[in-house]
């Protein structure tokens, strides 16, 4: 039963391809992840899955599918520069800007969808993505852009720490905290350009936050919440794929692997939600027990 | 001005307050009677802040007992007044003065209904007792800090309290405002509420306030500031961070 | 004018024009406690509500509700936790309510082309039972905001303060959450579940732009939400494009111009200011 539920989909090429893919992408998921967390970056990421849909619809428009990661790049770039440099007009709050510019590009990309005849098949690839048609090039690319942002995290990572934990003190130490902010925000859209393919643009957010936000509810260890959310990262991403391929086969039911992923992912949440939970009461129970064998002591 | 022969308008009888296990204050003794004034003072950290909201009823007491006009601190709530510091509140907000000063009346005119004219009176009154009648129209957020923080009096002002409570209200003022803030509270004193101010400033305790509660996480004195402030005391309490070193203050 | 002309496109425009109004109002709270991630996070999670209800055969609009109403209850919950923060709980949530959605579509014959009117809205296709909804909803909403606003509003700007004076803060503010629910569910048939958002927030923060005082702030905000609706219904008419793009844009557009060029807080009038003390 084990073999049949965990080994034998990724016996077919294609079900392989879409395995290395999403343990690729949980990786970088994973890793990632942690800084949108601890950043609370959960809405700026979510803007930037947004604002990235109408490169994807240009790029594809111009170039086919090839095209649609460099106009994934494009808009995911430039979104990166303006939610940074989004100039603080105080009577605009943060949150109402990201809103506005997120569903104004969008709209933008809809636009550009609906013009076109194929328009619900294609608006459906671009959002939700087909991880099952990846091919040896998309995944060498996501490996490239896997490698790329772990080098950068390894490179300013602990200066990255340091903004998310204590901006001041960065300031002061003469980090240019805005740069930093581009850094990560870049960062960011490079995973929302890698996964665009495989999970589409809305799901990706769920790869941005859901595995270190498990992870955040297991520990408060940096490494170990990073091996934590690569962890969840890539077995949310091989579970949701064993899932999507049994459904598929042994129940004719067809479900989007894009979003079975997702559902993977938010089962391990959940899992790490409960196992939190039980550990502080626990936790509880065993601090009582010494306070009372301080008092007995005592008496 | 206070009225000992009235029953005290808060009694704390060897309280300790917690949020969760730990006790963050303890064993507070004493009393503030009406037309009284109190300061807590103590360094950061000695639990003031927490005080007072169990004061308010928003933070469980687990030793002891606190009384607020007779009654449990949930159950007095609404002849109870606060006054936050101005600071945590946000400058862009669509709001004016002299609204902010009406939401003091909010309990009283109570839920669905709209402000009547005796609220709005009493709101404006409020803001005359704090000097900034002529502000009322303007913003919340383009007043000064020292400015911001007579509405906010004004606001709790305006709910006509028994007892009031202040968070650090001096804390960043100018002096004008400084001045207007001690004139209000003398009035409200004359007129026969009970003052809780939590301070940092020696000198302004002393000016103010009848009697003085030193804390730093439980109590070292509570009563006329000669007896609770001398130097001794205050070693105590501030653990040797103090520098006493107006003995001319202290010892008056 | 001639593209009124059909039932169908009247019928849009009535709807436009309530939705627009309702989000305006409701945007203003939305606005001024910093709710746009948790709106955009409803506008998402509620997604299979209404395929589920689709599914089932129920009313689209109790399903979403019955659906959204819950998602309220378990976010509100889930913020009061220990070890999670808000944004990454909203985070969690729009993931999943996305992704249920999406799977249950599918699982129902692979994607069909209902997904896009769920998605960007299909006003053209309201019946008048729709707008009754959104009339029934708009009422409803109306007269909460309506009795509870001086508390909502106080909670908005001084939440410590709305506690001290001994109001059930976390009651109020569930009862906020389910009111912008029960907007977004009636906003989807006209700009669906991914651009709802915009015609909550950017009416509402425009007319931030404009005006000192709340009153002013919320007339302006309704204003500005059915002129959004009817000028994105105009333009998507004559141009050939989504009609709930079209609204969208129109409603964004709205805030760039006022973004830059709004007398006090423009960015151009800041410029100029600056200029000038130089």
């Amino acid at each position: 039963m084990p073999y049949r539920l965990f080994v034998e989909p990724f016996q077919l090429p294609f079900m392989a391809r879409a395995l290395a893919e999403a343990l690729l992408l949980g990786v970088l998921g994973g890793v990632v992840s942690v800084t949108v967390v601890l950043r609370r970056l959960a809405f700026v990421s979510d803007a930037l899955t947004h604002t990235v849909f109408p490169g994807v619809v240009i790029g594809y428009l111009v170039a086919g599918t090839g095209g649609i990661v460099w106009g994934a790049l494009g808009f995911a770039l430039l979104s990166a520069v303006l939610l940074t440099v989004l100039p603080s007009n105080r009577r605009v709050t943060e949150d109402a800007a990201l809103a506005i510019l997120l569903t104004g590009f969008f709209s933008v990309g809809v636009v550009l969808v609906s013009r076109r005849s194929s328009y619900t098949a294609d608006l459906t690839a671009f959002l939700f993505g087909r991880i099952l048609t990846v091919d040896r090039r998309e995944i060498v690319e996501t490996a490239v852009v896997t490698a790329v942002v772990l080098a950068v995290l390894a490179v300013v990572g602990k200066e990255l720490l340091l903004r998310a934990f204590d901006p001041g003190a960065a300031a002061a130490l003469g980090y240019r905290v805005r740069l930093l902010d581009l850094v990560a925000n870049v960062v960011v859209a490079l995973v929302v350009v890698a996964a665009v393919k495989a999970v589409g643009t809305v799901l990706v957010i769920a790869l941005l936050i859901v595995p270190a936000a498990a992870a955040r509810l297991l520990t408060g260890r940096l490494a170990v919440l990073v091996a934590v959310s690569v962890l969840v990262g890539t077995l949310g991403g091989y579970l949701g794929l064993a899932a999507s391929y049994q459904a598929s086969v042994y129940y004719g039911l067809r479900l989007a692997s894009g979003a079975t992923v997702v559902l993977a992912l938010v089962a391990l949440y959940v899992v790490a939600f409960v196992v939190g939970a039980l550990r502080r009461a626990g936790g509880r129970r065993r601090a009582d027990r010494r306070e009372a064998d301080l008092v007995a002591e005592a008496a | 001005m206070a009225d000992r022969e009235l029953s005290p308008a808060l009694q704390f009888e060897h309280a300790s307050v917690a949020y969760g296990r730990t006790p963050v204050v303890e064993a507070v003794h004493g009393d503030v009677h009406p037309g009284e004034a109190v300061a807590l003072i103590g360094p950061n950290g000695a639990g003031k802040s927490t005080l007072i909201k169990a004061v308010l009823g928003l933070v469980p007491v687990v030793g002891g007992r606190i009384t607020v006009l007779g009654r449990t601190p949930a159950q007095a709530r609404r002849e109870v007044a606060y006054v936050p510091q101005a600071d945590t509140l946000d400058p862009e907000f669509p709001v004016s003065a002299g609204q902010v000063v009406l939401m003091g009346r909010y309990r009283r005119i109570g839920w669905v209904r709209r402000p009547r004219r005796e609220d709005r009176q009493v709101a404006a009154e409020a803001l005359r007792a704090v000097g900034l009648a002529d502000r009322a129209g303007d913003r919340f957020g383009l007043l000064s800090g020292g400015q911001r923080q007579r509405v906010l009096l004004a606001r709790a002002i305006a709910q006509q309290p028994r007892l009031l409570l202040l968070d650090e209200p001096f804390n960043g003022v100018d002096a004008v405002s400084q001045d207007a803030l001690l004139t209000a509270l003398h009035g409200l004193r004359a007129g026969g509420a009970a003052v809780v101010v939590s301070t940092h400033d020696l000198a302004l305790a002393h000016l103010t306030c009848d009697e003085v509660c030193l804390l730093n996480r439980h109590q070292f004195a509570f009563g006329p500031t000669e007896q609770a402030l001398t130097p001794e005391l205050l070693r105590a309490a501030y653990g040797g961070q103090a520098l006493v070193t107006d003995e001319a203050v202290v010892a008056r | 004018m001639s593209v009124f002309s059909d039932a169908y496109a009247r019928r849009a425009l009535v709807e436009v024009l309530l939705v627009g109004a309702l989000c305006g109002v409701v945007g203003v709270h939305v606005v001024l406690r910093r709710l746009s991630f948790f709106t955009m996070s409803m506008t998402h999670a509620t997604f299979p509500g209404i395929v589920l209800a689709a599914l089932l055969g129920l009313n689209l609009y109790l399903g979403a509700g019955v659906f959204g109403a819950l998602l309220v209850l378990a976010i509100a919950w889930l913020w009061s936790r220990p070890g999670t923060d808000e944004s990454s709980v909203v985070g969690v949530v729009l993931s999943a309510g996305f992704a249920l959605g999406v799977v249950l579509l599918s699982a129902q014959s692979g994607f069909t082309k209902n997904l896009s009117a769920y998605l960007v809205g299909s006003v053209l296709a309201v019946q008048v039972g729709d707008l009754a909804v959104t009339a029934g909803v708009g009422v409803a909403v109306l007269l909460l905001l309506a009795a509870l606003g001086k508390e909502l509003v106080l909670g908005a700007f001084d939440r410590s303060g709305l506690r001290t004076l001994g109001y059930p803060a976390r009651l109020l503010d569930v009862l906020l959450l389910l009111a912008i629910e029960a907007t977004v569910v009636s906003a989807v048939p006209a700009v669906g579940v991914i651009l709802s958002v915009a015609l909550i927030v950017a009416p509402a923060a425009t007319a931030r732009l404009w005006t000192d005082r709340l009153a002013t702030m919320t007339v302006l905000a309704v204003g500005l939400g059915a002129l959004s609706g009817l000028a994105g219904l105009v333009i998507s008419q004559l141009v050939g494009v989504s009609a709930g793009a079209a609204i969208v844009l129109v409603a964004c557009g709205l805030f760039a111009v006022s973004w830059l060029g709004a007398p006090r807080y423009g960015v151009l009038s800041r410029f100029r200011h600056r200029a000038a003390i130089a």
